[in-house]
């Protein structure tokens, strides 16, 4: 197959969008959690 | 769900834009930083407008509208408006890469795990993977046979009936890579996603209205219906707080099923569409990557392609609920509900970002260039998909209690 009329390069970045997406959404929960972030904070 | 999600199909650019010329690394740098500065202005415009808008209408024609605007209305109209007002100036496809859809609202995602208690996630899973599989067979069967009826190609019938029955542009990317598709024809079937999910944004929360649906069944009907899961996130919020909740349940739960059609597509190409085409002696039709696509070579790989294809951030969805829910029955609610508050503050801020982004990477040029037959499939499989889901939204989730 033609590399440039394969879509498997939109795959492979997926998967590291999905985990950072997943991690920054974890560490954010767990800095409001903590008390680290305060709504005081947040504009 | 990838950066594709986010954009959609490969930025196109607009009559307006400057020729494309090869940019340094340090130029692309300081475009992704100054459409970042874009996205955050106008979500930050949005927290304004949401906060006084109602306040300064108050007792205007206006005030009565203004107090039902939501803020992934403002946002989605500002991202539009940027748009236009970047397009003209010849600017935004360089910004694109600041655009992060998908990025935003699975961080957004995460975040709204919090605020919904476990019990509700128990409660709601078995109905949600009931609808999830009876819509993803229906849909996907009706958009398969009726392209087919059409003449299209397989392999676009295979993403068009991805994309259709599950989740959008994630699942047309899965089935792509599935079953081997051109990246046009990626990029179209993004595109009508897009196109089609939009609209859907506003029509489906005030369908529900009119029809006078319960939340829960709201919820169930949007999640199942609109593609994407930026676009289900944005009418969820738009129909309200417990029609946002099941509706994010009823997606996720479809999201979580993209890797088994994933698998079942590579199959039946491998050992059925791909086989008779080169048995055919039809080069084309199998494609070029019909080789690699073998079963033998996939059929060990089943289960890595599941995990692959799972969207990661459901684990996230999932461990937020389950340790807000842990906290609740722990902690002082005068020490824990301040901190949820900060944190449900952040999920409205993340998804102002992600609808923010829907306005200014939405094009439309591939649809022109692709002739009206899967429009045709698009529009007809989605009004499949608008009745079977409410029949299914109705029978699954009209007694659910909150």
């Amino acid at each position: 197959m033609d590399d440039d009329s394969s879509p498997d390069d939109y795959g492979k970045f997926s998967l590291n969008e999905d985990w950072t997406a997943t991690i920054i959404g974890l560490l954010l929960l767990g800095a409001c959690l903590l008390g680290l972030i305060s709504a005081d904070l947040i504009p | 769900m990838s950066r594709t999600d986010a954009s959609g199909p490969a930025p196109a650019t607009t009559s307006a834009e400057a020729p494309a010329a090869p940019a340094s690394p340090r130029a692309r740098t300081g475009w992704t930083i100054a459409g970042a500065v874009v996205v955050l202005g106008l979500a930050a415009l949005v927290q304004l407008l949401t906060d006084t808008v109602p306040e300064a209408t108050a007792g205007t024609w206006f005030g009565d509208v203004a107090q039902s605007i939501e803020y992934p209305i403002y946002a989605i109209a500002l991202g539009f408006l940027g748009n236009a007002v970047l397009s003209l100036c010849g600017v935004r496809d360089r910004m694109n890469a600041a655009f992060r859809t998908e990025l935003f609202i699975k961080i957004g995602l995460v975040l709204l795990g919090a605020t919904i208690n476990f019990a509700i996630f128990v409660k709601a899973f078995g109905p949600a993977v009931m609808q999830a599989i009876c819509l993803i067979a229906i849909v996907f069967a009706f958009t398969w046979w009726f392209a087919g009826v059409l003449g299209l190609d397989d392999r676009l019938r295979a993403l068009l009936a991805s994309a259709l029955s599950i989740c959008g542009v994630s699942a047309a990317v899965a089935a792509a890579g599935a079953v081997r598709a051109k990246k046009e024809q990626l990029a179209y079937t993004a595109t009508l996603v897009i196109v089609f999910a939009v609209p859907s944004i506003f029509l489906l929360p005030w369908l529900a209205s009119l029809m006078g649906l319960p939340p829960a069944v709201t919820g169930a009907w949007i999640g199942g219906n609109i593609d994407t899961t930026a676009a289900v996130t944005a009418a969820g919020a738009v129909a309200g707080e417990q029609p946002l909740q099941i509706a994010s349940i009823v997606k996720v739960t479809q999201n979580a099923l993209l890797g088994f059609v994933a698998v079942l597509l590579t199959l039946f190409f491998a050992l059925r569409v791909d086989r008779v085409a080169a048995a055919a002696g039809d080069g084309a039709a199998a494609g070029d990557g019909a080789g690699t696509a073998s079963a033998s070579g996939h059929k060990p790989r089943a289960w890595a392609m599941v995990w692959d294809r799972f969207p990661k951030f459901v684990l996230g969805f999932l461990l937020a609920s389950i340790v807000a829910t842990v906290l609740g029955v722990t902690v002082d609610p005068a020490v824990l509900e301040p901190r949820l508050d900060a944190a449900k503050e952040l999920q409205v801020w993340a998804l102002s970002l992600a609808f923010v982004s829907i306005g200014l990477e939405f094009t439309v040029s591939s649809v022109r260039e692709a002739g009206w037959k899967p429009i045709l499939v698009f529009a007809a499989a989605t009004l499949v998909n608008l009745v079977a889901g409410l029949g299914l939204a109705v029978l699954l989730f009209s007694s659910f209690q909150f």
